[in-house]
């Protein structure tokens, strides 16, 4: 039981640094792309580490919460938001990878190069 | 003295370098040109043009006027605003605004590593159009980014600033970065 604790509060901690990382990363980039790719990032990640919190103080204090008829295990609501979240993500990361990969181009630049030579 | 020859002379042998152009507001126009000449259709080298003050439709345009094939050139235009899903077109990114460095960033990046060739270039137009748009603190970060980025890429780098006594700190600033300054028209 002493272990699942300290497992789980180490694994909130580890989320809540990893949340601090990512804001201070935000912090330092102008508006853009990647930056909205951080914001989709943070809130799956934030969402996890709800969840990981309210699994913590549940097996700590051994409270049962029931909210909008989620009774039982309410607390996994938070992970169905998380993965809404990376499908986002990804799909802002798809975007960014249409937007910026220029891999295209430059077989057409050396393709061109070729024909002139 | 004729701009290429200034160019040759400033750059000799040197296979990557960073120059600074400083250009009258006059001369802008056909030292753009004129470096693109010398660059593609003479060196035969592709590179990237990271275009803050004309459309990439306007460059395009005024480069072909000039026989001067923009296939050979990945365009980042940081001054046209379009639609989100219009943001890539063939050979052209558009960025949106010159607000978006960190996007500037990522784009010159990848478009240096997509480029096949061992010699390619990179012009950067212009950086007096960065300080409208960004904290001065931000444009010299971003200068110090770009001239170290040039290096560790190793291309030929061409910062292109138009002459005003506003931007003499920029200048300044910018000078201890580079290879050389070659200066185009009067004030």
């Amino acid at each position: 039981m002493v272990s699942i604790t300290i497992l789980s509060v180490t694994t909130v901690i580890f989320g809540i640094g990893a949340l601090i990382l990512a804001s201070r990363a935000r912090n330092r980039l102008s508006p853009g792309s990647l930056r909205k790719y951080i914001d989709n990032f943070s809130v799956c990640l934030a969402f996890i580490v709800i969840f990981t919190m309210w699994l913590t103080i549940r097996s700590v204090t051994n409270v049962e919460v029931s909210f909008a008829g989620f009774s039982g295990y309410p607390e996994f609501i938070f992970l169905v938001f998380a993965y809404i979240g990376f499908m986002i993500a990804s799909y802002r990361v798809s975007k960014i990878s249409e937007e910026f990969g220029f891999k295209e181009d430059g077989k057409e630049i050396a393709n061109l190069i070729k024909k002139k030579k | 003295m004729d701009l290429k020859l200034k160019f040759k002379k400033e750059v000799k042998n040197l296979k990557d370098y960073i120059v600074l152009v400083r250009v009258s507001s006059g001369d802008y126009k056909k030292t753009n040109i004129e470096i693109l000449k010398l660059l593609v259709n003479e060196q035969k080298t592709p590179g990237i043009y990271v275009t803050l003050n004309k459309p990439f439709e306007v460059m395009q345009r005024q480069l072909k006027q000039n026989k001067v094939d923009p296939k050979f050139v990945i365009f980042i235009d940081a001054f046209t605003d379009v639609a989100e899903n219009k943001k890539r077109v063939k050979n052209c990114l558009y960025i949106g605004s010159p607000e978006k460095l960190s996007d500037i960033s990522i784009a010159m990046d990848q478009a240096v590593k997509s480029l096949p060739t061992k010699e390619k270039f990179i012009i950067f137009d212009s950086i007096n159009t960065l300080q409208v748009f960004n904290k001065p603190g931000t444009v010299m970060r971003f200068v110090h980014f770009l001239s170290t980025k040039i290096r560790e890429w190793k291309v030929k780098g061409i910062i292109i600033l138009i002459k005003s006594s506003a931007d003499e700190p920029l200048a300044n600033e910018l000078v201890q970065f580079c290879d050389s300054k070659i200066d185009v028209g009067g004030e």
